[in-house]
């Protein structure tokens, strides 16, 4: 019987193309947009309980003098508090794009446990002045024009070089950094907080990230911290490091859900092309099923011979479009993952665009199914 | 007396068109011996493939009894009538035998599918059969690369693959020119004469008849007679 079934596939080559075609293209897009979706949460669900974000109250665009630190540094509870400040240059091309923070290095380390890199390059890192790391993806992308102990020339859009606008810093790469969770990705370069401090010429910066020692209210921590400049000169917000990824979500508002309605549209057309693809493929195999039937073959054999041909047209399209979507996920990561940093194709996202694929090929199948085991062999037979 | 294979009484079979009723087979009595060769004749919309089809299984009758092979067929439902095809009936009919994607390998192996035979068995068996109406050498070649008389050859080799008693052959050399015309005659003969196969084939060509040991014809839904056939064709004709 599958044997009946491939040679109906094979017999019709251009149709049966076409439509593994679009199925693959369907599961295709429907992994990508799942990845993507699943990659803005990533950062949210890695969040950790114990890190905590204090920015300006007004907007995370505007900033923080530097001098709270120290009295950040003070609150009972809190073990360690990094500067953030987001740099905004571009490597070359402003097409490079990738995220550059100024960051206080010790505390950086303290308050991100999960950046690993060897022993020699740390030291390097605290010890050099003007070094900076980056993470081992976005080295990865570069590998061919970076190198440990060689610079990195930037071109500062937002701080440009005091040398004129023009010049680039001059970052010397002290070590590459491999991040073990989601709530930081490795695509990242981080660099010394006092080099910029100094030829930038700058009193504020971003963002405060901090650690809460373990034990500690965090609840409470956040309502001191938020107390301390309750009058000014600049009011804070306190939040979890959760709720911060998460704001990043919302910025991005009713994309998620636009690109669900999108993905699901496509879906829903394609779908339609399979059944018409099915519909058209079972008219033309009246012939053949009232001779089946004459045979011998039950109403139920040549239901599930229609039904076959749909799944077998769908999973090969399906299992396709899955391959394709695991085989492009590392060129999509150096496209999309500065962006989109996490996208990776899970197992479940694997299951959803084969499962949906199956999907596909039972509903399609299903009406083609139906008639041709209500087909009356002798009419059929008599060309009706 | 020989066994009979077919047993009709009474058989009555109607066609609704538009508002008038058709009445196709009109209280039709019949009976037909099991290893006989009958052809059945008559004009075109007698009822000929009606009559077939309901012999087959194809169909159910409005009315009366039918005894093929000693079943009861007004008492079979749908799948049951599937199941008694596949293991009593070969069909042969007029064109458009085949299914054009499978080979005539395939299309003689499709009824063994319905037997409990192995793979290998079933190899056996299409083989053999496809031998017998001398079409081993094509049996990788696909319909569309068969003439029309080797593909009506293919068309009796799956009859003849589960090894039924009876073949029923609607107009099988309608479409063919005479020479092979002769040859699918020749090989119902043969299956009739070496096989014992009852075969009733319908035929409005008085040649072809003539290869039969009996003709039966049918005009305006009833019986006209029986007439024996003393010297049919292909019988003198054979080695
Ligand atoms: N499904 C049907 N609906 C209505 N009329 C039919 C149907 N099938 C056959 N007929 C009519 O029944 C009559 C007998 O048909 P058929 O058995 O094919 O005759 P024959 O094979 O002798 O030419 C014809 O008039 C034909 O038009
Ligand atoms: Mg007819």
């Amino acid at each position: 019987m599958m044997r009946l079934v491939w040679r109906q596939i094979i017999g019709h080559p251009v149709r049966s193309l076409l439509t593994v075609g679009a199925v693959l293209v369907g599961v295709f897009l429907l992994c990508l947009l799942r990845s993507v979706v699943t990659a803005l949460n990533a950062g949210v669900d890695a969040a950790s309980s114990v890190r905590l974000m204090v920015q300006s109250s007004v907007s995370l665009f505007v900033s923080l003098p530097i001098s709270y630190q120290a009295r950040i540094a003070q609150v009972e509870g809190v073990q360690a508090v990094a500067k953030w400040q987001w740099f905004g240059g571009y490597y070359q091309d402003p097409s490079n794009f990738f995220g550059q923070f100024a960051v206080d290095p010790v505390q950086q380390f303290e308050v991100y446990p999960e950046i690993e890199l060897p022993a020699e390059q740390k030291q390097r890192f605290l010890e050099r002045r003007n070094s900076c790391i980056v993470g081992d993806q976005l080295f990865e992308q570069f590998k061919d024009e970076w190198q440990i102990g060689g610079t990195i020339p930037m071109i500062g859009a937002l701080f440009p070089h005091p040398d004129g606008a023009d010049t680039a810093w001059e970052f010397e790469l002290a070590g590459v950094y491999h991040s073990s969770s989601g709530a930081l990705d490795n695509r990242t370069l981080f660099f010394q907080w006092d080099y910029f401090e100094k030829t930038a010429d700058i009193e504020e910066c971003g963002v405060f990230v901090l650690k809460v020692a373990p034990g500690a209210d965090v609840t409470r921590i956040m309502a001191e911290i938020d107390a301390l400049y309750e009058n000014g000169p600049q009011k804070v917000r306190t939040t979890t490091e959760k709720e911060f990824q998460r704001q990043f979500v919302t910025m991005l508002g009713a994309v998620p859900l636009f690109v669900s309605w999108i993905g699901g549209g496509a879906a829903l057309a394609i779908l339609l092309a399979c059944v018409n693809t099915m519909l058209m493929a079972a008219r033309q195999q009246v012939h053949d099923v009232g001779i089946l039937k004459a045979l011998g073959f039950t109403d139920a054999a040549t239901f599930r011979l229609m039904l076959a041909q749909s799944l077998s047209l769908c999973c090969l399209g399906g299992a396709s479009g899955v391959l394709l979507a695991l085989a492009t996920e590392g060129y999509l990561v150096g496209v999309l993952g500065t962006f989109f940093p996490g996208y990776t194709i899970e197992p479940q996202t694997v299951a959803l665009g084969f499962g949906a694929a199956l999907a596909m090929g039972l509903v399609a199948g299903l009406l083609p199914a139906a008639q041709s085991a209500r087909l009356n062999c002798v009419q059929a037979l008599r060309g009706a | 007396m020989s066994e009979a294979m077919i047993q009709a009484r009474g058989l009555t079979k109607r066609y609704q068109r538009g508002g008038e009723t058709l009445v196709v087979l009109d209280g039709l009595d019949l009976e037909m011996q099991a290893g006989r060769f009958y052809a059945l004749m008559g004009p075109s919309g007698s009822g000929k493939t009606t009559l077939l089809n309901l012999i087959g299984g194809l169909d159910h009758a409005d009315e009366g009894e039918l005894v093929v092979s000693g079943e009861s067929l007004d008492e079979l439902d749908g799948a049951e009538l599937a199941h008694w095809r596949a293991a009593n009936v070969g069909f042969v009919f007029q064109g458009f035998n085949l299914i054009p994607v499978l080979s005539a390998f395939e299309n003689v192996e499709l009824p063994l599918k319905l037997t409990p035979l192995s793979r290998a068995e079933r190899r056996k068996h299409a083989e053999y059969a496809l031998e017998l109406v001398g079409l081993k050498d094509r049996m990788r070649h696909r319909p569309k690369q068969l003439s029309g008389g080797q593909e009506q050859r293919v068309a009796i080799a799956r009859a003849i693959a589960t090894d039924p008693k009876l073949i029923l052959a609607d107009e099988p050399t309608g479409d063919l020119d005479r020479k092979s015309a002769d040859q699918v005659l020749e090989l119902l003969a043969r299956l009739n004469r070496e096989f014992q196969k009852t075969i009733l084939m319908v035929t409005h060509d008085p040649h072809a008849a003539n290869s039969a040991q009996s003709v039966v014809r049918l005009e305006k839904g009833q019986l006209q007679g029986i007439e024996d056939n003393p010297a049919p064709t292909a019988r003198s004709a054979g080695r």
